[in-house]
This record gives structure tokens, C-alpha cells and sequence, in this order.
């Protein structure tokens, strides 16, 4: 039973931690904006046509599995 | 109809609003949290009279003595930043020389936890830091709720005909609050001065009860709720003609009322209650947390209705296109 003379003390640690975890949440916009998530998945660039930049990119991926495929 | 969290702060809103929402949310998830702990540390204290040995007492009044402590520790931040809100428009109602929903709040958590610090420090006692918490906890669900209600009125184009008829319910729900809270006050020295000369060791349960139940956060509620479920509705189907407006505005007026009146009952019908000492100051915040809550849902109500109707218009169209 003389556990409870620590237990009653940690608690109030704990209570303290999840205050300022939540209390840190808040503030540093946890809670805004909560269905962005959910909408880019929707706003992602779905287009198959290889954009300029990214030219080199394929060509690249193309001769490395071509040369796994000589050894 | 779009699904929306209450509890995340809207984009569209001002900084400042942001700020106001995000402060408030902060200061209603901590009470929810502190209400909890200071309501479990608050068990052993109900049970102390309860049959057992000798040994078992002696522990268990230690064990109390330092849930008391625990229990302070944490109402104390409770009370200084979540409650911040309730000091502030005291002080401002009490410059202005008004009796407003601010000042019976102030009054019950002042007369709460000031006799539980001395019971703490003196270590004999009942202690009512449970009753502070959950009422400052339950006080700020309602007001977020409010504050809910009045952004996302602010967020929509307001409607000049529901405005117009806004500003007249308003002024009369003040009124009445106004009256209302001020004879309680009233009421609840008087019952204060006699049970303190009968029987002392229960006058401030009493007190407190009768201060919790004078606070008129429903009353206060009860108006901006309707208007912003009539804004919601207008705002989902914005091709209403006039008629429809006009059955709306009945509508909204007669969801006042209800609400107006129906909290308005549920007072008088506590306060002889809590009086003669039947109401505990916890059950007393939970009685304001429900008819807080039947507010809000009254107000729900006239939306959903809205929305049905709108959707039954609409679906044919739907359908073919």
C-alpha cells in the first residue's frame, strides 16, 4: 500500500507531461487544418507524361535493370 | 453537408480569431484533463466514513492529505489560466456595475475554493475542488461551444433579414439573464445566511450549488446557437425565396424561445433544490453541462430539420443530372 505515496506523485508528473504535450500541440497547429491530409491525397500530380526536369531521371532507371539483367 | 471537427480551427477564420479559438480549446482540453484527476483524488474522501479499522483509517487520511495537496496543485493553474476568461469579464462586468453571467461564476468558484484551500492546509475538512474543476470545465464546454457557434456565424455571409431579427432576441434573452441572475444572487445570501446560522458545516455546499446553478450559460447560449443553425441551413440552400425565409425565421424564433424558456424552467426548478441542500455542487455542474448540452442540440435540431427539407428539394435534381 506504500506504493501510493509514489504512485500519487507520478501522477501528477504525468498529468503535467500530457498538459503540456497538448498544450504544445495546439500551438503549434496540431489541430488546424485537419482535413488537409485527406485532400491531397486528391491534389496529387497524377500525369504519366515525363515533365522535362525530370527527363534524365528514366533513362537512368531503364539501364539499371538492363544491366542487372547481363550478370 | 460537410463533416466538420469541432475542435479543429477553421482556415477562414482571422488571426486573431485563430489565436481566440486555439487559446480557448487549450483552455478547455486542460480543465477536461485536470477535472478528471482532481474528480478520482476526490474518491477517497466520500468513503472515509465508510465502516473500516483503525489502521486503514489512518492510512486512508493520509492518502487524502496528499490528494488534497495534488488536488490543489492542480486546480490552482485551473483556476488561474482556464478560468481566465470567467475573471476577465467579471472585472468588466463588475466596473460597469453589471450583473452578468460572469459574476455568479466568479462568486461560486471563489466560495468553493477558498474554504477547500483552508481545509487542505489545515488538513480537516471537506474539500471541493472536484466541484471547482468540473464546473470550470463544464462552464468552458459550453462557452467553446458558443464560440463555435458565433465564428462560424461570422465566417458565413450573414443573412440581413435573420440579423435584424438576431439583435431583437438578443436584447430581450439579455434582459431576462440580467433579471434572472441578479435576483439568484439575491437568493442564494439569503439561503447562505440561514443554513450559516443552522448549520454551518454545509453552508458552503449549499452556497456554491445555488451559485453554479445561477449561472445562465444555457440562457446565454440559447440565442446565438438558434441564429447560427438558421445562417448553417440558410447557407446550404442558398436559393431560398421568401416564404421559405419567413417559415425559417418563425422557426428560429420559436427554437429561442424553446430555448430561452426551457433553461429558463429548468433554473427555477433547481434552485428550491439546491436550496434546501438535495443538489451537491457537483451535481449541480452537471445539471448545468446538460441543459447547456439541450441547447445545443435544440439549435441542432432546427439544422438538421433545414437540411432535410433542402435535400428533399434537391434530389430529383440529383437524381436526373
Amino acid at each position: 500500500m506504500e506504493a501510493l505515496y509514489l504512485l500519487l506523485p507520478i501522477s501528477l508528473v504525468f498529468v503535467l507531461l500530457i498538459g503540456a504535450a497538448f498544450w504544445w500541440a495546439i500551438f503549434s497547429g496540431q489541430f488546424d487544418n485537419t482535413d488537409e491530409a485527406a485532400r491531397s491525397i486528391l491534389q496529387d500530380d497524377d500525369s504519366t507524361a515525363p515533365r522535362p526536369a525530370d527527363e534524365p531521371k528514366p533513362q537512368s532507371q531503364v539501364s539499371d535493370p538492363s544491366g542487372a539483367r547481363k550478370e | 453537408m460537410r463533416a466538420y471537427s469541432i475542435f479543429a480551427v477553421p482556415e477562414s477564420l482571422s488571426s486573431a480569431d485563430r489565436l481566440n479559438r486555439r487559446r480557448m480549446l487549450a483552455r478547455l482540453g486542460l480543465a477536461w484533463l485536470i477535472m478528471m484527476q482532481v474528480m478520482m483524488f476526490a474518491f477517497p474522501g466520500y468513503v472515509r466514513d465508510d465502516p473500516m479499522s483503525d489502521a486503514d483509517r489512518s492510512f486512508l487520511d493520509s492518502a487524502i492529505i496528499i490528494m488534497n495537496w495534488i488536488s490543489l496543485a492542480l486546480t490552482v493553474p485551473l483556476i488561474w489560466y482556464c478560468a481566465w476568461p470567467v475573471w476577465q469579464g467579471f472585472i468588466g462586468q463588475v466596473r460597469k456595475l453589471r450583473v452578468g453571467m460572469d459574476v455568479p461564476v466568479a462568486l461560486g468558484i471563489v466560495a468553493a475554493f477558498v474554504p477547500s484551500v483552508w481545509s487542505t492546509w489545515t488538513a480537516r475538512g471537506e474539500v471541493y475542488f472536484d466541484s471547482v474543476t468540473m464546473f470550470v470545465a463544464f462552464l468552458l464546454t459550453a462557452r467553446y461551444m458558443e464560440l463555435c457557434a458565433r465564428q462560424a456565424m461570422g465566417i458565413g455571409k450573414t443573412h440581413e433579414f435573420i440579423e435584424q431579427y438576431r439583435s431583437v432576441l438578443s436584447i430581450r434573452a439579455d434582459r431576462i439573464a440580467f433579471w434572472f441572475t441578479a435576483i439568484q444572487l439575491g437568493l442564494t445570501a439569503v439561503v447562505g445566511l440561514v443554513w450559516y446560522s443552522y448549520a454551518p458545516a454545509q453552508a458552503v455546499g449549499v452556497m456554491v450549488a445555488m451559485l453554479v446553478i445561477s449561472c445562465p450559460c444555457a440562457m446565454a447560449m440559447a440565442v446565438p446557437t438558434a441564429i447560427a443553425a438558421a445562417h448553417a441551413s440558410l447557407l446550404a440552400q442558398p436559393d431560398t425565396d421568401q416564404s421559405n425565409l419567413y417559415r425559417l425565421v418563425c422557426a428560429t424564433g420559436q427554437v429561442s424561445r424553446q430555448n430561452l424558456y426551457g433553461s429558463m424552467a429548468w433554473h427555477v426548478l433547481m434552485m428550491p433544490l439546491a436550496a434546501v441542500g438535495w443538489v451537491q455542487p457537483w451535481l449541480a455542474a452537471l445539471t448545468m453541462l446538460l441543459s447547456s448540452l439541450a441547447v445545443a442540440g435544440n439549435s441542432w435540431r432546427l439544422f438538421r430539420r433545414q437540411a432535410h427539407a433542402a435535400q428533399a428539394v434537391h434530389s430529383p435534381r440529383v437524381v436526373t443530372g
